[in-house]
């Protein structure tokens, strides 16, 4: 049954991208170009090109978790897919991994090209990786329970609404905390950059990489906050989700 | 023996703003290896019912069973044995129909081997077997309605419930699938079909139940629900009926333009009305009673 359910997230992951990497490879790029842009204005005014790369990196997995969540779902549901799938001996939690899984098989090459980049210009070295790609699957995790947790209330709306909402949270969620911009420049607000998964996750990279220095009673603070977040929002999710209708 | 779906006094409510009773206490009885129709207007809860015995809504009250399982608490058992096409399903636009059925039989724990052997045969029967590499977005409407239908036939499921499968379909497509659906039936498959399209019910299944406002309100074969109607025999007249000394306003008597239909218990009478039209110069046919006659008889012709 275990090895079923492994099987079933793999399956609707490649549902929901192998059909896209056929016939429209382009989005590859795309998801890449789209978190690529700030880094052109980091390099054009001189700036630290590293930040902008960990910034890179955390917006894709942030953008594509949150969107895929709401817009994939909310899709399903309009195409009646789900019904589909709900009379099929699926389980729930295959079904969001799976979904949830897809934009990231199609954002890794992205992901590939930050991180190689990054590794070449010293931005990252090989152990802070380890703990790069840790945090950026936390990140991922809670993004994509968040946007399940939107999809879930925001159940009545059509895919377009939800397409809008997903777009616009992902950006902000991008730019408006410290991710392309280090969380420096707030000075005595810089905490602010714990509340978001976004921002929090960039700081802990930046630790790893040693461009942000903090105390060790910060960085477990900040561990725990993106840990708590992720195990929170899964579980919110979890319980709010309704895969038969009451 | 066990029944393909049993269900006892279903009640299902929808409670919001308004709350609507869709369902008002509906038993059936399905036998295994049987195909079912649930025949009704739009409204009348079909989709509902349907909804609810696949295992995607839960009742408000009452008992419902599928292979001797229970809904409320064995839903994951039953998914097991059913696979369901929803009404009005739309298909991914990159997605081709092998990728429908190939994916889809996959969910449903069928071996690589095993879904592609299932795939193909589905997508030959359909008639899909050329257009398999092709996306949806490039196929007509009722290709992609027979791609979904073909995911469906691929799971080898041992209850299939199907939503106006054939709702958009053209009519060569349409007999299509109703011989592949005979076919399931042939081999022990039991299927359980909304539709509001009476020859497809009439031509089709072995047992129908008219759906009317959340009720049953008739069970049984096409022939017998056609009996349920008392009359027989209807006669097509074109032309004023005032002209053969008879009431357009007869209770008997349905106005469709400038076309009639009158209904006979009699089959003498009925033919006298039409060699009497025929003598006129008038057109005039006469016919069985249809199950759509019986149809409009038993809902009382009221759109509500």
């Amino acid at each position: 049954m275990k090895f079923k359910r492994i099987k079933d997230i793999l399956v609707i992951a490649s549902i929901k991208s192998v059909p896209d990497l056929k016939r429209q490879p382009l989005i590859l790029l795309l998801l890449g170009l789209v978190s690529s842009l700030p880094l052109f204005f980091i390099i054009v005014y001189g700036a630290d090109i590293s930040h902008g790369l960990v910034g890179a990196m955390i917006s894709t997995v942030s953008f594509i978790g949150l969107t895929a969540a709401i817009q994939d779902v909310a899709y399903d549901r309009f195409l009646k897919m789900r019904e589909m799938m709900v009379a099929m001996p699926v389980h729930p939690l295959s079904y969001a991994l799976g979904v949830a899984l897809a934009p990231l098989i199609l954002a890794t090459p992205g992901l590939i090209f930050f991180g190689t980049i990054s590794l070449w210009i010293g931005a990252l070295t090989l152990p802070s990786l380890f703990w790069a790609s840790a945090v950026l699957v936390l990140c991922w995790a809670t993004m994509s329970s968040i946007g399940f947790l939107i999809s879930t209330y925001l159940q009545k709306a059509p895919p377009y609404v939800l397409g809008n909402i997903a777009n616009v949270l992902g950006l902000l969620l991008s730019f408006i905390p410290p991710v392309y911009y280090p969380e420096e420049i707030l000075g005595t607000f810089s905490w602010i950059s714990t509340i978001f998964p976004t921002s929090n996750a960039t700081s802990l990279i930046r630790v790893y990489t040693g461009s942000l220095n903090l105390p060790f009673e910060t960085i477990v603070i900040r561990w725990s906050v993106l840990i708590i977040a992720a195990v929170f929002f899964a579980a919110l999710a979890a319980a709010k989700a309704r895969w038969r209708e009451p | 023996m066990i029944k393909a779906v049993e269900t006892n006094e279903i009640v299902k409510v929808y409670r919001g703003k308004q709350e609507i009773q869709a369902l008002k206490g509906v038993s059936l009885s399905i036998d295994n290896g049987s195909l079912f129709t649930l025949l009704g207007q739009n409204g009348a809860g079909k989709t509902t019912f349907l909804r609810i015995i696949s295992t995607q809504l839960l009742p408000t009250k009452g008992e419902a069973f599928v292979l001797g399982l229970n809904v409320d608490t064995q839903e994951e058992e039953i998914r097991q044995h059913i696979t369901v096409v929803p009404q009005d399903v739309a298909t991914y636009g990159n997605f081709t129909p092998w990728e429908y059925c190939y994916y889809f039989t996959l969910l449903r724990g069928l071996s690589k081997h095993e879904a592609e052997e299932t795939s193909k045969k589905a997508l030959r029967s359909l008639g899909l077997w050329d257009q398999r590499n092709r996306t949806c977005a490039t196929l007509s409407g009722g290709e992609r309605k027979r791609a979904v239908i073909s995911s469906a036939l691929a799971s080898d499921a041992e209850v299939l419930m199907l939503d106006e499968p054939t709702s958009g379909l053209d009519a060569l497509a349409r007999r299509e699938v109703w011989s592949i659906l005979r076919g399931l039936v042939k081999r022990g498959k039991t299927i359980l079909l909304t539709t509001h399209i009476m020859e497809e019910a009439e031509m089709i299944s072995d047992k129908v139940a008219v759906m009317h406002k959340g009720m049953i309100i008739a069970e049984g074969t096409p022939e017998r629900i056609k009996h349920l109607s008392k009359d027989r025999f209807r006669v097509a007249v074109e032309g004023s009926l005032n002209d053969l000394g008879m009431n357009e306003d007869d209770s008997n008597t349905v106005k469709l333009g400038n076309k009639f239909l009158i209904y006979y218990k009699d089959e003498d009478e009925a033919l006298e009305l039409v060699a009497k039209a025929l003598k006129r110069g008038m057109r005039a046919e006469i016919a069985p009673v249809t199950l759509e006659d019986a149809f409009v008889k038993l809902v009382g012709g009221d759109g509500d």
